[in-house]
């Protein structure tokens, strides 16, 4: 009894033993690739931030008005070190996700194929999302100026209503390069697209009469009370 | 470029080799004024270079009218004659051109100037006089004030002065005349149309500068730099004064604000190219002038001055963000007080309105927002200013508004080092 006992334990030892010797290299390449993300996370992050640095990309935000419109949104950082600090998330992902597929766990099979496969599309929306913003800031304020220059009333609505356009555009079309909900986005979108065009074709039936004689009048020049002289 | 325009001048005037004079109408669809500026003109050759060698060219842009025909039915046998198509690339019927489109609302005008610079090289001409056909009012004696001071007096560039209602050019007699002046210390009226004369030296020099060429103001405005140019490179600058201007199309009538971007940009794309040189610049010089004496007219149109104090206090209030940004913050709390005030009292200070343009010229080279953004947002400001130009010399004399234009190029010189100091130091 007392042999089987003496058996059963140094079996089970022998057991969990070999399975930690198999293990420990394992838990070590981990460690090691998480060590490593961190250093090489830590290295792109600063040439990244020093190459944006040289090439004043601070500057073409607050430009092209990238800049004040994430300031709007709560965000303090400088985008350099935005930029930076996303770079070295996504390289310390990168090996952290190595790392547990080096443990070879059932439950993490083929974590990194499954992640790599869908880092495409991540890149392909956060490149979608920022020219999304870029543009949307940018018509936003071509409009605006136009508006004032035409001396139309309302001018800072308008200018809003194509900004936010283009932002539920941008929107829409990283949710379906996401592979989000893709019909319900679709769906959605075409309700609030087509909700707005419609509310604003009745807000201009009704409330907006005078507006659009306005306009129309500057645009097809029938305006009697322009000035008559030159500027140039 | 040169050698295609050359090209087409050989195969209609193979004979001609050297000429004294090159007469040039750079043109797109004026069939309906032509005629009688192209009698005009060879009456006006005849008259004053009889026994001088010319050849009288048409650069047309790609008419639809017939105008070409026209010119050449007009000029016959009268003078050795030559019809070129400048290679405009597709502009004259693309859509997208339409807002880029110069002053005259001639496209490609740019290009039409560039080969007839080129033809003016080939030729050795002494001179050449470029001349709108737009302008009805154009003399028999146009010919000679932009040419004699070239052919005769060693002038390089020849710049064309109107006779003009009071507050006609305002954009020009506020901002660009008075900058143009205390950059390159020229007193120019920088107007533009109408009729330039060039000698062949700076013909040649405006062919062989690529870079004048290049970006948005030097392919669309070549009227708003032409003068800029001359006067920042040295050239001998002389003014004629031609009279009065009627023309057509009224530059800017159609879209003030893209003029103004155009004017505007012009100035301030070249202040980025010859910085060195008006950074020198100490005081300013008056230029020969040929011709008539300077009027003004006392006759004035009719000016909305509530509709421009409308579209400044709409851009105070809409605009306020942009401006911000590229307003310095003294100058900008001086443009906030400004709506405060009632109509009648409304006065934009001219020292504010030079400390306003300096901002925009140190914003346009600094790149803080997009440059046809920054350039239009000036509307509304430049709006408050003409305004209070109006109320200040409402019921004064002639004398009075030229008072006024002239103490503004002073207020310019006088306030340079602030320009200069932000300039650098931004």
């Amino acid at each position: 009894m007392s042999e089987m006992w003496q058996d059963a334990m140094v079996a089970a030892f022998r057991e969990m033993a070999s399975r930690g010797v198999l293990f420990l290299p394992k838990l070590m390449a981990l460690v090691t690739f998480l060590l490593l993300g961190l250093a090489i996370g830590w290295l792109v992050k600063v040439s990244l931030m020093r190459i944006l640095n040289v090439v004043r990309f601070e500057v073409f935000c607050e430009r092209m008005g990238l800049t004040p419109a994430l300031t709007k949104a709560g965000m303090k950082q400088q985008i350099p070190h935005l930029v930076g600090r996303l770079a070295f998330w996504i390289v310390f992902l990168f090996f952290a996700f190595m790392g547990v597929d080096a443990l070879d766990l059932p439950a993490t099979a083929n974590l990194m194929s499954a992640i790599l496969g869908f880092l495409p599309d991540v890149i392909a929306a956060i490149l979608v999302a920022l020219l999304g913003i870029l543009l949307a800031n940018f018509t936003g304020e071509a409009v605006l100026i136009a508006a004032v220059n035409a001396q139309i009333h309302g001018a800072r609505f308008i200018a809003n209503m194509v900004r936010w356009g283009v932002v539920i555009f941008t929107v829409a079309m990283v949710l379906t390069q996401l592979g989000i909900a893709k019909e319900i986005v679709v769906a959605a979108f075409s309700i609030i697209f087509g909700g707005i065009v419609l509310a604003m074709a009745i807000a201009l039936g009704l409330g907006g009469r005078s507006i659009a004689k306005e306009v129309l009048e500057r645009r097809f020049g029938r305006e009697k009370s322009r000035d008559e002289f030159t500027h140039i | 470029m040169g050698e295609t325009v050359w090209e087409q001048v050989q195969e209609q005037c193979s004979d001609v080799r050297k000429v004294d004079l090159v007469v040039a109408l750079p043109s797109f669809n004026q069939a309906s004024t032509v005629v009688p500026v192209v009698h005009t003109i060879v009456a006006g050759l005849k008259s004053a270079f009889g026994h001088a060698s010319i050849l009288f060219l048409n650069a047309d842009v790609g008419s639809q009218d017939g105008t070409p025909d026209l010119v050449r039915q007009t000029v016959g046998d009268l003078l050795p004659f030559a019809s070129i198509r400048p290679n405009t690339e597709g502009m004259s019927g693309s859509t997208f051109a339409l807002n880029r489109f110069s002053y005259s609302g001639m496209p490609a005008r740019e290009e039409a100037f560039r080969s007839v610079f080129a033809v003016t090289r080939r030729l050795q001409a002494g001179a050449c006089i470029v001349l709108d056909p737009s302008v009805r009012s154009v003399t028999a004696e146009w010919v000679s004030l932009l040419a004699h001071p070239i052919l005769e007096k060693g002038a390089d560039y020849v710049a064309p002065v109107f006779n003009r209602q009071r507050y006609e050019g305002s954009l020009t007699n506020n901002l660009i005349a008075p900058l143009t002046r205390a950059l390159y210390g020229k007193r120019v009226a920088c107007q533009i149309g109408g009729g330039y004369g060039f000698s062949q030296k700076l013909s040649t020099f405006f062919l062989e500068s690529e870079a004048l060429w290049e970006g948005d103001a030097g392919r669309f405005s070549i009227d708003s730099w032409v003068t800029t140019v001359a006067v920042a490179e040295g050239y001998e600058v002389w003014q004629a004064c031609l009279g009065a201007k009627v023309q057509d199309i009224k530059a800017g009538a159609a879209d003030i604000s893209t003029s103004l971007a155009q004017a505007v940009g012009a100035t301030f794309h070249y202040m980025e190219r010859y910085q060195d040189i008006w950074e020198k610049q100490v005081g300013s010089e008056e230029v020969p002038i040929v011709g008539h004496p300077i009027e003004i007219d006392m006759e004035s149109v009719p000016i909305q001055v509530e509709r421009m104090l409308k579209g400044f206090r709409q851009g105070l209030r809409d605009l306020l963000p942009i401006w911000e940004v590229i307003l310095a913050p003294d100058t900008l709390a001086g443009v906030l007080e400004l709506g405060l005030r009632d109509d009648e009292e409304f006065r934009f200070p001219l020292p504010l309105w030079v400390q306003t343009v300096y901002d925009f010229a140190v914003a346009y080279h600094e790149k803080v927002i997009h440059r046809e953004h920054l350039l239009k947002s000036l509307m509304p400001l430049y709006l408050g200013r003409t305004a209070s130009v109006v109320l200040e010399t409402k019921g004064g004399g002639p004398g009075l508004v030229q008072d006024t234009v002239e103490h503004g190029c002073q207020t310019f010189e006088a306030m340079k080092p602030y320009l200069i100091d932000r300039w650098r130091f931004q």
